[in-house]
């Protein structure tokens, strides 16, 4: 399979035929063809290359009120109608007990877009990102403040996903986006002690939407090896933090970036709010109706954004052919905006802004975030060190939770130091920043210039649907807070 | 390629075309399912869907360089140029140590496979309806789910000669039940069998906890002794992944240095099958063609074995257990031996404690140790002097597992099916009793 390859118009254009046919009062094809290369590296020994295809066709259909999905990956004409057929059928089945599935009226759209790549990822020959790997291994296979890394776990994903779009309100947008990333676990050991840590820590990664080039800019030989070097000194650290004594915390763009979409993105998800994810995903600590309320402080500012450049997360039109647009999500610490669809935006009597999206052809699209951070603001780190009289500095994270209402959050850090007299001072072992969302984003009262993004992905949805996304952050303070 | 294209012609033709190429070794994994789902919220259906998904996972080996892939694009075409694509990228790697012969036949397969016919035409929402309006009778006043049935049809060939077919079914519903003041409680049912599948009970289930949690209080931090239902069981003690020959020569699992270590206490007993009878799911034969089969893996509180694949049982000087997953080995059928006490034996027995119905969010702080937190979702209560108190929430439970299996005080005889969001390996779960869990709280 090329990405190269045109997608089947005909095809999708017979499935909006048949929905027609059958009385749909509305239809939408999606032909959905990813590939995902996957490269390893196992403490210096090369794993095996990881392939994954698919290629297939997604209908939704409102038949009667009522939402029925299909797909098949055999794609053929016939094949393509049965699938139609069936989703009519399951549409059918949900009778007087289904949900009555009301879409917000949206424009028309017509367009073919695509990410450009300097160096295509599907044609790129697997010893470039062999060998990267191996020099990133080479570099990180030593021993730092007593700790060796005898288990290095190196991995690059490459993945490209190309869309045809379909609808019968007219819509027709194809789609070419091809993702980077890279991620890594390292075993350290000193004394018998043995600790896990990943690199970026947090378990996210990094990289973007684009070509090869982006991972070749990351200059990853000395980004893990310093990382690394940074790690092994904190472990080394016996020193406790200041628990239960109320200090300010500083918070690292790695662990601020992923409150931002545990506890402002994921409750801003629409769907969650009614009740549509309960049984999964959870549900919000908004709740329907409640929109104009204040979580946060003046400083609490997140914003959720599809068109960034070369993110993880971009994208020009979602699922249902809504083009996007950056939503703030959260504004001087109100809420501003919920993430939508067009089922969703009609229950809130506005305009869907394009959330919707679907990671393969065999499953329906949900309201996803796509780039989600807060704000950056106008302090420099220095600034926001040098105005913290006594605190603690969590630089980076290893493990972290969440409720399914999103209320009470957790993060255990990973690189942390102590704060005194605006200076950096001894690092601290595993300071736990345990929270809730309220007070989380109510004591923030400094954010830093130095907006930075981690890639991920989210999980959500049922069969589970992982999205790409970027989650980012500049440095934030937070003004009294209980360390565990 | 249609649902019934002739699943072993298709193999064959993988297999010579990638010998062709120059691969040693070859298998071929096609898998055709065709799942349904109903998915609820609000007491009403919001979703039904059927997807019908044909894929071939292939396996190959150049000069002992190692690849494998798995297309959803199964037209002739694209499956040339995918073993095509997928050969070239094995022949550009570096000579593996990890490279182990396929193993050869021939093979006896076992009999028992977990189907059901009748859930081939099975429509679900009835279903849906059942555990909705169970749940309202018990006290809900919303409830939310998802119902999935599945039909799975797999063949297996290799170059070594090897050749078998396996077919299961599945039918799992998830429900959770609200009250007014959004108490909530879970119900699971999970079978291989129509006739094992009782979605009124879990819709029973789920309404009568979230009535029980109403008003819950805030939890104060500290020490309890913790019940466990057989869903956070299955959770939180995921020791069959755990014991993959592979993660442990990856260092990144608690099982480590651990074999035929104490590395729990002398009641726990944990098993591999490849297929439970009348169980849940479940393979006759794994990746490689090799026979699956009952593996213990800890038994009287020893870690006895790894699951290994060929290649990792090369590694390890021993033979396979049945388990590929070609890169790592995976459990089949996660089965904890019965214990010999009640749920209700567990309360008597508990003075300040927890019983904890659902969880979700397990995060691990260190792989290696088994550090983790989670946070109990649903139905929770205060134990107090033997007894069931008041319903609690707001609060993790912080632990480790190598603790956690030195301190299970007790496991009952009762076990049930659970495979849902949090658990993707079909596990028969006891409940359990363990001592000393660390709750926290936010601050």
């Amino acid at each position: 399979m090329s990405v190269s390859d045109s997608l089947d118009e005909d095809l999708c254009m017979a499935a909006l035929d048949e929905a027609s046919r059958l009385g749909c009062g509305y239809a939408e094809v999606r032909l959905h063809v990813n590939t995902y290369t996957g490269y390893s590296l196992r403490s210096g020994v090369t794993e095996p290359t990881v392939l994954v295809d698919s290629r297939g066709v997604g209908i939704r259909v409102i038949c009667g009120g009522s939402l029925g999905f299909g797909a098949t990956n055999v794609l053929s004409r016939q094949s393509v109608v049965e699938a139609v057929n069936m989703a009519v059928k399951m549409a059918k089945a949900s009778g007087d007990g289904g949900e009555k599935y009301v879409l917000s009226a949206e424009e028309a759209v017509s367009d073919n877009w695509r990410v450009s790549e300097a160096k295509s990822l599907y044609e790129l020959p697997s010893e470039t990102v062999v060998s990267l790997l191996r020099d990133v291994d080479s570099a990180s296979n030593r021993e730092v403040k007593g700790f060796s890394f005898p288990v290095r776990l190196l991995r690059i994903d490459c993945s490209t996903e190309q869309k045809l779009y379909m609808n019968s309100e007219g819509s027709k947008i194809s789609s070419v986006v091809p993702r980077v990333s890279f991620h890594s676990v390292f075993v350290g050991l000193r004394d018998g002690e043995r600790v896990t840590v990943s690199v970026p820590p947090g378990y996210s990664g990094l990289g973007g939407s684009g070509g090869f080039e982006l991972i070749e800019k990351l200059r990853l030989e000395e980004y893990v090896t310093l990382r690394l070097t940074e790690i092994a000194t904190t472990l080394s650290s016996t020193t406790a933090p200041p628990r239960g004594e109320r200090v300010d915390v500083i918070l690292g763009p790695n662990v601020a970036s992923l409150t931002s979409h545990e506890s402002v993105g994921h409750p801003f998800e629409a769907d969650r709010i009614l009740g549509r994810e309960a049984a999964q995903a959870g549900e919000s600590y908004l709740k329907p109706g409640e929109y104009n309320i204040r979580l946060g402080g003046a400083e609490a500012y997140v914003s959720d954004d599809p068109t960034i450049p070369n993110s993880m997360g971009f994208y020009l039109y979602d699922d249902e052919g809504v083009k996007a647009r950056r939503r703030r999500l959260l504004q001087a610490g109100y809420v501003s905006e919920l993430l939508h669809n067009r089922a969703t935006a009609t229950k809130f009597a506005g305009k869907s802004n394009a959330s919707a999206r679907a990671v393969r052809y065999s499953v329906e699209p949900l309201i996803r975030m796509a780039n989600t951070y807060i704000e950056p603001g106008d302090w420099s780190f220095e600034e926001l060190l040098k105005d913290t009289r006594r605190g603690v500095y969590i630089k980076s994270f290893m493990e972290w939770n969440i409720d399914d209402k999103r209320r009470n959050q957790r993060y255990v850090g990973l690189e942390a130091f102590l704060i005194e007299n605006g200076e950096l001072k001894a690092s601290v072992n595993r300071p736990i920043l345990e929270i809730s969302t309220p007070k989380y984003w109510s004591n923030i009262d400094a954010r830093a210039k130095d907006l930075e993004f981690y890639s991920g992905m989210c999980g959500k949805g049922d069969p589970m649907q992982g999205a790409p996304v970027y989650f980012g952050s500049p440095h934030i303070r937070l003004r009294d807070v209980v360390l565990g | 390629m249609s649902y019934d294209t002739n699943l072993e012609e298709v193999s064959q033709g993988v297999i010579t075309q990638a010998k062709k190429l120059g691969c040693s070794d070859v298998s071929v994994v096609v898998t055709q399912n065709h799942t349904r789902l109903v998915r609820f919220a609000n007491n009403l259906v919001t979703l039904s869907s059927s997807v019908v998904d044909t894929s071939i996972q292939v396996y190959v080996a150049h000069q002992t360089r190692r690849a494998v892939g798995v297309t959803h694009d199964t037209s002739p075409q694209s499956l040339e140029r995918f073993v095509a694509r997928l050969v070239d990228s094995a022949s550009r790697l570096a000579p593996s140590d990890d490279y182990a012969p396929l193993p050869s036949g021939p093979f006896e397969y076992p009999e028992e496979q977990n189907y059901d016919k009748r859930l081939e035409g099975e429509e679900l929402v009835e279903h849906a309806h059942q555990a909705v309006d169970a749940a309202l009778k018990a006290g809900a006043k919303r409830v939310a789910g998802s119902l999935q049935s599945l039909v799975r049809r797999v063949h297996v060939s290799t170059s070594a000669g090897v050749a078998g077919d396996d077919s299961s079914t599945k039918i799992l519903l998830n429900v959770r039940a609200f009250t007014e003041d959004n108490a909530s409680g879970h119900g699971l049912s999970c079978a291989s069998f129509l006739s094992e599948f009782n979605p009124e009970k879990a819709g029973r289930a789920a309404g009568e906890y979230a009535k029980m949690a109403e008003s819950p209080r805030q939890l104060e931090a500290g020490v309890y002794d913790v019940i466990f239902t057989p869903t956070v069981v299955a959770n939180i003690l995921p020791l069959a992944e755990a014991a993959s020959a592979y993660l442990i020569q990856s260092g990144v699992s608690y099982f480590s240095d651990q074999l035929n270590q104490q590395v729990g206490v002398e009641a726990l007993n944990v098993w591999d099958y490849g297929v439970y009878k009348g169980g849940l799911g479940g393979r006759r034969l794994d990746d490689e063609g090799v026979p699956t089969q009952k593996t213990e893996i800890i038994a009287k509180g020893v870690f006895r074995n790894m699951l290994h694949n060929s290649s990792t049982a090369k590694k390890f000087g021993t033979k396979t257990t049945g388990n590929a997953g070609i890169i790592s080995p995976q459990p089949n059928t996660v089965v904890f031996g019965e214990g010999d006490s009640t749920l209700e034996e567990m309360i008597q027995e508990t003075k300040k404690g927890l019983l904890v119905t659902n969880n979700w969010y397990t995060r691990f702080q260190n792989l290696r140790t088994g550090e983790y937190s989670t946070l109990p979702r649903d139905a929770a209560f205060s134990v107090v002097d033997g007894k069931i108190g008041e319903p609690v929430a707001g609060f993790r439970l912080s632990d480790s597992v190598l603790r956690q299996l030195k301190s299970i005080h007790l496991i009952s005889k009762t076990r049930n099916w659970v495979e849902w969001w949090e658990v993707e390996t079909p596990t028969l779960a006891p409940y359990m009793l363990i001592k000393d869990v660390t709750a926290t709280v936010a601050h």
